[in-house]
């Protein structure tokens, strides 16, 4: 029975694979739009937090907290579920972009809060002595050397972010995961497709984390030099 | 939403809020001996044995622990293990965290600067002790905060359980939010209640990390 299950999975491997992989790219497509409105959502909350307006403080806090206390599937029910009971309808897919992106916009403001905070004062005092204004001495001063220590925690994120796509099939957004699903409904082939789907997640991770290793050694040598 | 209505959840949501703890607790703990060994696996003097380590680490922090859940649960099945939703989620998120955990180890015990280790085999101590009594003790305060930041992190993605249908909070309110068609209601309900768990092993992280910056500046 199992032998034949495998021989039988390996006769519609072509078949399996051709369908996991427009689960692929959907996969990419939510990640990458993911990560950039965590990206964008990062930078604004940490320049908010580092910002001296004590209300700004207090709503990046309450945002960070909320948001990284609170599994990421409850986040993502509460957006496709939750809001179209209210009349606000999303599609699988921008409610997963946006589900992901609002959680993974707090980790970044901690990330980017604390490459901010990693640059010494005497840079920020130095530009504002020149008078520069505030915005633009995070823009030409800080933020360039924080880059190099935010890029390897940025290439982390990634990574993390990329797996955690895979609950987007709980909204039936077509992913990787979810054409898994489908897949399996029909074949009945378990283990050899979900071996499979691991073996594609690691085609797209192993990469991010061999980039990963390399801008921290990059950050390391800046360190030094 | 009326209070009755309230009333009526809460109970039904706290009795699986306690599921949801157990689970992680379960999971945390076999997460944290199983990292333990895949660490000091690493750190062996059999190359086979750290490349085996090194392997297991990199498989499992490239897949998502929904691929291991379904692994573990329905993959196992098919070939006639049978595991309960609760024990498959066990499993599947401790041997998915032990990877980080074995991470968390390294980092912690390579923090220590080698001098102790060889002053501590220069007064004739053995490869164990050495361990046991100089490098842990001064790994802790290294890995206090990311094995806490580690706990937030089980906690949360006992979530994902519900979809194998193990009994916790999140199933419990999908349940819920089906039968009575206020998801917004019950998932609010639900994210606050994971929160209350949450929140305060996230303060204990800030007051770890105050307290070995402290330990730092005083050196």
């Amino acid at each position: 029975m199992t032998s034949d299950a495998w021989s039988r999975a390996l006769a519609l491997l072509p078949d399996l694979l051709a369908a996991l992989l427009t689960g692929v790219w959907m996969t990419i497509t939510v990640t990458v739009g993911a990560f950039f409105v965590s990206l964008a959502l990062g930078l604004v909350f940490a320049a908010c937090r580092t910002s001296s307006s004590r209300v700004l403080h207090a709503i990046t806090y309450v945002y960070v907290e909320l948001f990284r206390a609170v599994p990421v599937l409850t986040q993502l029910f509460i957006i496709y579920f939750g809001l179209a009971a209210i009349g606000i309808r999303f599609n699988p897919v921008p409610a997963a972009i946006l589900g992901f992106g609002l959680n993974g916009g707090a980790y970044l403001t901690e990330v980017f809060r604390s490459g901010i905070l990693a640059i010494h004062r005497g840079q920020t005092e130095a530009a504002m002595s020149l008078g520069m204004p505030r915005l633009m001495t995070l823009r030409v001063i800080v933020l360039p050397q924080a880059s190099r220590i935010v890029l390897p925690s940025l290439a982390n994120f990634a990574i993390g972010l990329l797996k955690e796509t895979s609950l987007a099939s709980a909204v039936a957004a077509p992913e990787l995961s979810f054409q898994a699903k489908l897949l399996v409904d029909k074949t009945f082939l378990t283990t050899q497709i979900y071996i499979l789907v691991a073996m594609l997640y690691l085609c797209m991770s192993l990469p991010l984390s061999q980039l990963a290793r390399i801008l921290e050694r990059r950050a390391a040598r800046g360190r030094r030099a | 939403m009326t209070m009755s209505l309230f009333l009526e959840w809460m109970p039904l949501l706290l009795e699986a809020a306690v599921h949801t703890l157990k689970l992680a607790v379960l999971a945390y703990l076999l997460a944290a001996v199983a990292g333990l060994f895949v660490a000091l696996g690493e750190m062996s003097r059999s190359a086979t044995l750290r490349r085996c380590c090194r392997v297991y680490i990199e498989l499992i922090r490239g897949t998502p622990t929904l691929t291991l859940l379904f692994l573990t649960y329905f993959g196992l099945a098919s070939v006639n293990i049978v595991l309960p939703g609760f024990a498959a989620a066990v499993l599947a998120l401790g041997l998915h965290y032990a990877a980080y955990m074995a991470e968390t180890y390294r980092a912690g015990i390579a923090a220590v600067d080698r001098g102790q280790y060889d002053a501590a085999r220069a007064i004739g101590m053995t490869g164990a002790a050495t361990m046991r009594r100089i490098i842990l003790p001064q790994s802790v305060r290294v890995i206090l905060p990311p094995m806490t930041n580690s706990a937030i992190s089980v906690l949360k993605d006992t979530s994902v359980a519900s979809l194998i249908a193990a009994p916790e909070l999140m199933l419990r309110a999908n349940d819920l939010a089906s039968q009575y068609y206020m998801p917004m209601q019950l998932y609010l309900i639900t994210g606050a209640m994971y929160f209350v768990m949450a929140y305060p092993l996230s303060l204990c992280v800030r007051w770890f990390e105050y307290r070995a910056g402290r330990g730092q500046h005083r050196v």
